[in-house]
């Protein structure tokens, strides 16, 4: 009785999931029906597409730099230390995920803008924000970076204190324990939330079209083409765009599965 | 020589009250205690791995107390073993070595062939952790702690975690490596049996106290207060003012209670000479694998007797048959 019941539950899990899997790949595989071959090499050859892409990729891989810089330092330090406020400060982290981007596009905006004094200082200062390289990754690592860091805290949590104590006893310092240790440990799953940041910051496009329609990141390519030109003229670059994503996709993800279950 | 001077600490709910302990160099010290009793904590404090809130710790008399876990030449071995998973047996073995500046390459590669061999652990060295039985990842956890020459191991529950058979065989590695390489050391357990075969001298620790430090013998068969007596297994405990009155016993009346280890108590089929011996009637058996437990009922009172299975066989008890029992006087213990 107890195995039918549990059959009738997969059956009922392989159902659903069937219906997920179809609702994630049709719409990619109908994207590439929709286009030729012929009209997406023309689309490679389209200097505007090309420096999209450039700059999507660029500004992604730069905000999942960033994101690693900042964000795992202080992952570590919440894996390991418990104090008063720490839940409001994991919360804080997850802001960016809750509200939507393109309100978190205008909230970045208010500092950025001189009506802000912090962005009255960088016009002072003569460096230009608003409209630039550097506000597309401003919005991207804003929207993003909470990935990162709660991935690497779960994983630093994961690997037992009690590892980063006998090195220490037999005379690593703390920085050598972390790296030869809880870093050596965790570097798979960091890699998995680098995926996941980097792919967040691809796919940005509320917040990032706030604070820099110019220059463009492919989403707002596909955007202005698709409400100025139509779909035929949107397709292209959206297809060369997945085409893209999936392969760096598939090859991180490769590496961050690696050996790990050999030896755990 | 290590000597933890008026130490106390927090961490979280948990408190180390004002704890002071001796330990002789080459000593195997052995902290017994009930799980929560801050064995572990009292560990990681002289480890410094904890922050102590007042106290000092000083090792071959120099003052460690501010000096980081990395300063302190003390290995820790936990539990669970602490084996870095993504190091093959060998690596982990080594992993200290890479940390050491004395440059004496020829001592460590002694150190790594004695323990390879004393532990006998040859044929692992190329495995990953995840591939070890508990008996295995315990012995490289050992040669790891040891390859350094620390001034001292602290052992944490090294044993709680192993199958009987294993434990045996580890207990007795164990007691081979401190007698050869008389590193001191502390051990924590909860488990007497551990402590009566491996210490030099024990301490009892509950609710973060320390509440008596002493040899095998005097904490064994003198223990100074019931919950240290119940702890470390003397079963037949009586309050001295109750039982004076039903059995002929010299007792002094400033003790509160009286207590004979269960192995101390003899069953006999005729009276026995020069011990308090009196009659009594089986009431149970319990065969504990390596001993048999006899509770025998004696004027109200139940007395309990640890046999071997030879002698016990020899004696053909059963249920409910009058036998001679009783201890001789030097295995009185006065509480």
């Amino acid at each position: 009785m107890l195995n039918k019941k549990t059959e009738l539950l997969f059956v009922i899990s392989l159902f659903t999931g069937a219906i997920i899997l179809l609702f994630i790949t049709y719409p990619i595989i109908n994207t590439f029906s929709l286009t030729k071959p012929a009209l997406i090499l023309e689309a490679l050859q389209d200097r505007e597409v090309l420096q999209s892409i450039y700059i999507s990729m660029g500004a992604a891989a730069i905000t999942t730099f960033i994101s690693f810089l900042l964000g795992v330092p202080f992952a570590y330090f919440l894996a390991r230390k418990d104090f008063k406020g720490k839940s409001l400060i994991e919360s804080i982290i997850d802001v960016p995920i809750v509200i939507p981007h393109t309100v978190a596009g205008i909230c970045l905006l208010t500092v950025l803008s001189p009506r802000c004094w912090f962005g009255r200082m960088l016009t002072n200062l003569g460096i230009e924000v608003l409209g630039t390289i550097a506000a597309i990754v401003i919005a991207m690592t804003f929207v993003s970076m909470p990935f990162l860091i709660n991935t690497a805290k779960e994983s630093f949590k994961w690997v037992s204190p009690r590892l980063e104590n006998v090195s220490r006893t037999l005379g690593a310092t703390h920085a050598q324990t972390f790296f030869l240790i809880t870093f050596s440990l965790s570097w798979r799953d960091i890699l998995g939330g680098m995926i996941l940041t980097w792919a967040r910051a691809i796919s940005e496009f509320g917040a990032v079209i706030i604070l820099a329609y110019h220059p463009m990141i492919a989403p707002t390519l596909i955007y202005e083409r698709f409400t100025c030109y139509g779909m035929i003229y949107a397709v292209p670059v959206t297809a060369i765009l997945i085409i893209i994503s999936l392969i760096i996709f598939i090859i991180l993800r490769i590496i961050a599965s690696g050996r790990k279950e050999e030896i755990f | 020589m290590i000597e933890v001077k008026d130490l106390s600490l927090k961490a979280g709910n948990f408190r180390l009250n004002s704890i002071n302990l001796t330990i002789n160099t080459g000593e195997f010290f052995v902290l017994l205690g009930p799980t929560g009793s801050g064995k572990t904590v009292l560990l990681e404090a002289i480890a410094g791995l904890k922050p102590l809130n007042k106290g000092k710790i000083i090792i071959s008399g120099k003052d460690v107390t501010d000096k980081k876990p990395e300063k302190r030449k003390i290995a820790i071995c936990y539990q669970d073993y602490a084996l870095f998973p993504h190091m093959k047996v060998k690596d982990n073995i080594t992993y200290g070595l890479r940390f050491q500046q004395d440059g004496n390459k020829l001592k460590y590669q002694e150190n790594f062939e004695l323990l390879v061999n004393l532990l006998k652990i040859e044929h692992i060295l190329d495995r990953y952790p995840l591939f070890l039985s508990g008996g295995e990842k315990q012995r490289v956890a050992l040669a790891r702690a040891l390859i350094t020459d620390p001034d001292v191991l602290l052992l944490d529950e090294p044993l709680s975690a192993l199958d009987a058979g294993i434990k045996e065989t580890i207990e007795y590695k164990m007691k081979k490596l401190h007698q050869t390489l008389k590193t001191t050391t502390i051990m924590v357990t909860h488990n007497f049996r551990e402590a009566y075969y491996l210490a030099d001298r024990v301490g009892i620790i509950k609710g973060g106290n320390i509440l008596q430090t002493g040899s095998v013998e005097e904490i064994f068969c003198h223990p100074k207060s019931l919950f240290v007596a119940d702890f470390v297994g003397m079963k037949n405990l009586f309050k001295i003012e109750d039982i004076k009155n039903t059995f002929p016993l010299e007792l002094e009346s400033k003790a509160g209670y009286l207590g004979i280890r269960p192995e101390n108590i003899f069953i006999s089929d005729k009276p026995v000479k020069d011990a308090y011996c009196f009659k009594g009637r089986i009431i149970n058996f319990i065969n504990n694998g390596v001993y048999m437990q006899i509770d025998i009922e004696s004027q109200g009172y139940i007395f309990t007797s640890y046999l071997t299975h030879n002698h016990y066989s020899q004696l053909n008890l059963t249920e409910g048959k009058e036998v001679f029992f009783g201890f001789y006087p030097k295995y009185m213990c006065l509480i």
